[in-house]
C-alpha cells in the first residue's frame, strides 16, 4: 500500500501526469488542487495494488469528460462527485470497492485520488491506458471486452444521465452531445467490472509511475548536470522491460493549431540546436502521435512521445508549446498491453487516420 | 518643443532619475533609496532639476517606475488581511479559494472565505442566478470583522464581469470605503490564477494608497504640477487612480523598464538586454521595441498566477557579487554585499573582495572609490574573474535567445562595467550614453495601453475575421480609456487559442493595443 501524503508528493505526481499524458490529457492543475484540498482536511488516499483486490470486489473508473478550458474555470465540485458515487451505485445496484483511473496522464489522474481521499474508498495503482489517449475505447478495459457503459453521467448543477450503448465508439458521441449540451463539463462513472477483470486488463503500478517519474525529474534537477538524463536513465532501468530515448534536441520553430470535428489538432516544428537542417515534426491530435526527424518516422503511436524543457526536464503540454522553447523530445515505449495485435486495432496509427502501421520505437532507431 | 518629462525609477538600492526633452535625454541622476520613498524621490529629482537648470514648471509629466509593491509582497510587509467572495457554487467547491498558497501568507490574509451561488457557462449564459441575498450577507459578515480589503471572484468572469460588478454594487452599499479588487480586472481565463491575482491585488491596496499618495505628495512638494503616472509590467503607463486600485500590475516594471530604456537608447527594436545590478543581472529579451513575455503561469512570492510579465532570467551576479578564490576555482556570488557596497568593497576600504573591484582593476577605471586600493589585485587572477563573469553573461543570454543567429546585447545597469569587449553569440555589444539610467529613461518614454483576453464564439460572431475585428477595436478603446492618443493606437500582438475537445468554435482571443500618452503625444512622439 503506497501513501500520497505531502504536498511535494501529490506535485511529483502531477509532473509525472504531465509526462505519461504525452502532451495531452489535460492539466493536472486543478486534480492537484483538489487532492491538496484533501490533504489540507486530513485525508489522504488509500493506494492499493491491483492483486489486493478481491476477485468479486466491484471496481468503476471515475473520470471528467470536457474541455480543459473550462475546467479551469469550473473546477470541480466534491459535492458533485460524491453524488455521482452515491447514483452510481444505485445504478449499477451494488457497492463501489474501489476507484481505477481510466487514463493516467494528465488530469483524470488525479480525481479517482481525491475522490478515494474524500469518500473512504481505495484507488488501484494502475490504469486503463498507461498513457492518454483521446477516445474511450482506447482503454486496455475496452480492449478486453470491459464497455465504458452503462454509465452514469452527472454534471455540478444535478443533471443526471444514464447511458448504455453496444460499443464504445458509440458511447462516445452520445457523451459528447451530452457534454456539449452541459456546458463543456461532464462527470462520469466509466467501466464497470469486477477485481478479476481488473486484475486481467489493468495497466499495472501506474500511480507509482507517475510518483516515481516526477520525483526523479526534481531530484535530477538537484544532481545532476542534465536532469534529463537523470530521467533516461530511470526509464531505461531493466527492470521496468521499457526502452526510452531522446529522439530530438532542439529548438521550437513553429507551432500550428486547430480545432477540427472537436479535436485539438497541430504540430511543432524543431530545429536542431546544432545543425539547422537537421529538424522534427512532432505531429498533434490532442496527444503528440508521431514524431519525424527529416522526413523519416522517428516514433509512431501507441509508443509515447513526450516534449521536455531541456534545461528543467519539466514535461510541457501541446499548450504549453511556443515558438523559441528549447526542448528535448522524448520516446518512450508504449506499455506491452498497447502494442499487442487485439490493442493495435484500436490505437495504431491508422485509427489515427494516418496512412502506415505501428513500428516499435526500437526498431526505428 | 520645450515640454520635458521627468522619468524616477525607485529602485531597491537606488532612486534614478532623468529628464527627457522629445527624444533626447537632457539629464540624469543616480540617488540612494531612502528609507521614505518620498524622500529618496524629492532627493533625486531636486538634483536633477539643478543638474538641468530647468525650472520645476517646466515639467509637465511625470512617470514613475517602483517595484516597492512587488516587494511587500514577497517580504509579506504592509499587507492587509482580506476577505474573499466567489461566485461559484454549486461548482468548486471541490477547490476553495487559497487552496495551494504558502502557510505564512494565508496567516496574514485570514481565512475570510464566501462562496456563494451564481456563475456562467464558457457560452456566456448563467448557469444559475446571482445570489444577491449571500452577497449581502457576506458583505455584512466582512463589515462586522472590520475588514475593508476584498477580492472578487465568480466563474467565466471574463466573458460575463458583471456578475463580478453586480457583487460589487451590493459591498459597496453596505461598506463604502471597501477596497475591492474584481478578477475579471486582473486576470483572464482560469478561475484560480485570476482569483490569486485579485487577492495579492486585493491585499497591497491599502499600501498602495499610502505609497502613490506619498509620491504624489512628493512631486508636489516639488512645485512640479504635471499628471504622475506609474509603470505598469508591459511597459505602459497607469494613472496614479489606477495604480492605487491595482498595484498588481506594477509587480514587474522594474526590468520592463530597463528593456524598454534600452530600446530607446539603442534604437533597437531586437536585441537581448542585460540589466547588470547590485545583487542580481536580469536578462530579457527585446521583441518590436517591448520585452518579451512569458507564455505560462508565473509564480509571485510563492502564488500562482496567470499574470502577463516579461520574461527575464535573473541571475546572482551584479556590482556588489562577492568574489573568492576557492579550491574549485575562481567563485563569483551568489552572495553579494548589496547597498553596503560603499562601506564593504575595496575600492571604499572595506574588507571585502567584489566584482567591481575586480573590473576597476581590470579596466583601469577611475571614478569608482579608490583604485590604489586594488592596485595590489594579480593581473591573471583578474583576468580569470572577469573571463568567469563574461561566460556567466554569455550562458544566460543564450539561454534567452531564440535561436542560434546573434543578436546584438545591449548592457544597461549600474553593473555595465562588470563586461567588456565580445560576448559570444552577441552580434554586437552596446552600451549606450544612459545605460546605467536605462530604467529610469524606459519610465519616462512609456506609452499607454489596452488589452482583451475574451472567448468569441467564431460559428456564431460572423466568422473569424468579424470576431478579431471586434476583439482589435475592444482593445484600441480600452488603450484609448487608459489614456492614447487615439491617432497613434496600434495593435501589438493577437494570439488565439481554440477550446479544445469540443464541437464548438470558441476561441481565446487575447489582443493588445498601444498608443502614445495623449498628453505628449504632439509635442513628443516616442
Amino acid at each position: 500500500m503506497k501513501h500520497i501524503k505531502t504536498p511535494q508528493d501529490i506535485a511529483d505526481m502531477a509532473r509525472g501526469a504531465v509526462f505519461l499524458g504525452t502532451g495531452g490529457g489535460g492539466d493536472p492543475y486543478v486534480g492537484e488542487l483538489f487532492l491538496l484540498q484533501q490533504l489540507e482536511e486530513g485525508r489522504s488516499p488509500m493506494i492499493v495494488t491491483a492483486d489486493d483486490v478481491a476477485d468479486d470486489a466491484f471496481v468503476v473508473s471515475i473520470a471528467g469528460v470536457g474541455a480543459p478550458t473550462v475546467l479551469v474555470e469550473h473546477l470541480v465540485s466534491e459535492r458533485t462527485l460524491l453524488d455521482l458515487l452515491a447514483r452510481a451505485e444505485a445504478f449499477y445496484g451494488r457497492k463501489i470497492d474501489a476507484l481505477i483511473s481510466a487514463e493516467i496522464g494528465g488530469a483524470n489522474s488525479m480525481f479517482p485520488l481525491a475522490l478515494g481521499a474524500r469518500a473512504g474508498i481505495p484507488v488501484i495503482d494502475g490504469d486503463g491506458m498507461g498513457r492518454a489517449f483521446p477516445h474511450l475505447e482506447m482503454t486496455t478495459f475496452s480492449i478486453d471486452g470491459i464497455t465504458a457503459t452503462p454509465t452514469v453521467m452527472i454534471d455540478d448543477l444535478g443533471n443526471v444521465a444514464t447511458v448504455t450503448t453496444p460499443n464504445d465508439r458509440l458511447a462516445e458521441d452520445m457523451l459528447r452531445a451530452l457534454c456539449n449540451t452541459l456546458g463543456a463539463m461532464v462527470l462520469g462513472s466509466f467501466y464497470s467490472m469486477s477485481g478479476k477483470q481488473m486484475k486481467q486488463s489493468a495497466v499495472r503500478d501506474t500511480i507509482t509511475q507517475t510518483l516515481e517519474i516526477g520525483r526523479c525529474i526534481r531530484e535530477s534537477r538537484e544532481t545532476c548536470e542534465d536532469p534529463v538524463s537523470g530521467l533516461m536513465t530511470y526509464l531505461n532501468d531493466p527492470k521496468r522491460g521499457r526502452y526510452a530515448r531522446v529522439l530530438f534536441d532542439g529548438k521550437i520553430t513553429d507551432v500550428t493549431h486547430e480545432t477540427r470535428d472537436g479535436w485539438h489538432w497541430g504540430a511543432v516544428s524543431l530545429q536542431s540546436m546544432t545543425d539547422a537542417n537537421d529538424k522534427m515534426v512532432v505531429e498533434i491530435q490532442n496527444e503528440y502521435l508521431a514524431a519525424r526527424r527529416n522526413g523519416k518516422t522517428a516514433i509512431i503511436v501507441p509508443d509515447m512521445i513526450s516534449i521536455l524543457d531541456r534545461e528543467t526536464a519539466e514535461p510541457l503540454t501541446a499548450e504549453m508549446l511556443h515558438y523559441g522553447l528549447r526542448v528535448k523530445v522524448i520516446g518512450y515505449s508504449a506499455v506491452p498491453e498497447l502494442r499487442t495485435e487485439k490493442a493495435l486495432k484500436v490505437c495504431s496509427p491508422r485509427q489515427f487516420g494516418m496512412n502506415e502501421d505501428f513500428l516499435p520505437l526500437e526498431s526505428l532507431a | 518643443m520645450t515640454d520635458y518629462r521627468l522619468g524616477i525609477d525607485v529602485g531597491g538600492t537606488n532612486t534614478d532619475a532623468v529628464i527627457m526633452r522629445g527624444r533626447e535625454v537632457v539629464t540624469a541622476t543616480k540617488r540612494a533609496t531612502t528609507q521614505s520613498v518620498g524622500d529618496g524621490v524629492v532627493d533625486a529629482v531636486t538634483v536633477t532639476l539643478q543638474q538641468s537648470g530647468l525650472a520645476a514648471s517646466a515639467i509637465k509629466a511625470v512617470m514613475i517606475g517602483t517595484t516597492q509593491f512587488v516587494n511587500a509582497f514577497l517580504q509579506r510587509k504592509n499587507l492587509s488581511e482580506l476577505a474573499i467572495i466567489r461566485i461559484s457554487l454549486p461548482r468548486t467547491d471541490g477547490v476553495p479559494p487559497m487552496v495551494s498558497w504558502p502557510k505564512d501568507l494565508r496567516a496574514i490574509l485570514g481565512s475570510n472565505i464566501y462562496m456563494t451561488k451564481g456563475g456562467a457557462y464558457y457560452t456566456g449564459q448563467d448557469y444559475i442566478p446571482l445570489d444577491e441575498e449571500a452577497i449581502a450577507a457576506a458583505a455584512l459578515d466582512i463589515k462586522a470583522k472590520g475588514l475593508k480589503a476584498i477580492a472578487i471572484s465568480a466563474n467565466f468572469a471574463p466573458i460575463r464581469p458583471d456578475l463580478e460588478h453586480r457583487a460589487r454594487d451590493i459591498v459597496r452599499g453596505i461598506i463604502p470605503d471597501a477596497m475591492i479588487t474584481l478578477s475579471s480586472d486582473v486576470g483572464g481565463i482560469g478561475l484560480i490564477d485570476r482569483e490569486n491575482a485579485a487577492i495579492i491585488n486585493a491585499s497591497l491596496m491599502a499600501f498602495s494608497r499610502e505609497v502613490v499618495t506619498s509620491l504624489v505628495q512628493a512631486i508636489k512638494n516639488l512645485n512640479i504640477s504635471a499628471p504622475l503616472y506609474i509603470s505598469q509590467n508591459d511597459g505602459t503607463l497607469l494613472t496614479t487612480e489606477a495604480a492605487e486600485a491595482y498595484p498588481i500590475l506594477t509587480c514587474s516594471a522594474g526590468p520592463t523598464n530597463s528593456i524598454r530604456g534600452a530600446a530607446f537608447l539603442t534604437g533597437l527594436q531586437e536585441a537581448v538586454v542585460v540589466d547588470i545590478g547590485g545583487t542580481t543581472t536580469d536578462i530579457g529579451f527585446l521583441v518590436k521595441g517591448f520585452p518579451r513575455e512569458t507564455t505560462g503561469v508565473n509564480y509571485i512570492g510563492g502564488v500562482r498566477t496567470n499574470f502577463r510579465m516579461p520574461d527575464v532570467l535573473s541571475i546572482a551576479l551584479g556590482g556588489g557579487s562577492i568574489v573568492r578564490e576557492e579550491e574549485r576555482g575562481i567563485e563569483v556570488g551568489p552572495q553579494s554585499v548589496g547597498f553596503h557596497i560603499r562601506e564593504e568593497a575595496l575600492l571604499f576600504g572595506g574588507p571585502t573582495l567584489t566584482t567591481t573591484d575586480v573590473a576597476v582593476k581590470a579596466r583601469d577605471l577611475s571614478g569608482i572609490g579608490d583604485p590604489a586600493k586594488v592596485a595590489h589585485l594579480d593581473d591573471d587572477f583578474v583576468s580569470r574573474v572577469m573571463d568567469a563573469i563574461r561566460l556567466r553573461i554569455e550562458d544566460a543570454v543564450d539561454q534567452m535567445k531564440t535561436s542560434s543567429k546573434p543578436v546584438p546585447v545591449v548592457m544597461v545597469g549600474g553593473g555595465s562595467i562588470l563586461v567588456t569587449g565580445a560576448v559570444a553569440g552577441a552580434s554586437d555589444v552596446l552600451m549606450p550614453p544612459y545605460a546605467e539610467v536605462a530604467n529610469a529613461v524606459g519610465a519616462a518614454i512609456a506609452q499607454v495601453s489596452g488589452r482583451v483576453d475574451k472567448l468569441y464564439d467564431y460559428g456564431q460572431d460572423g466568422g473569424r475575421l468579424a470576431v478579431l475585428e471586434i476583439a482589435k477595436q475592444d482593445a484600441i478603446d480600452a488603450a484609448i480609456r487608459a489614456g492614447a492618443d487615439p491617432d497613434t493606437v496600434e495593435v501589438l500582438d493577437i494570439a488565439e487559442l481554440p477550446m479544445m475537445h469540443m464541437k464548438t468554435n470558441a476561441v481565446q482571443v487575447k489582443v493588445r493595443a498601444v498608443g502614445n500618452l495623449f498628453a505628449m503625444s504632439e509635442r513628443a512622439a516616442v
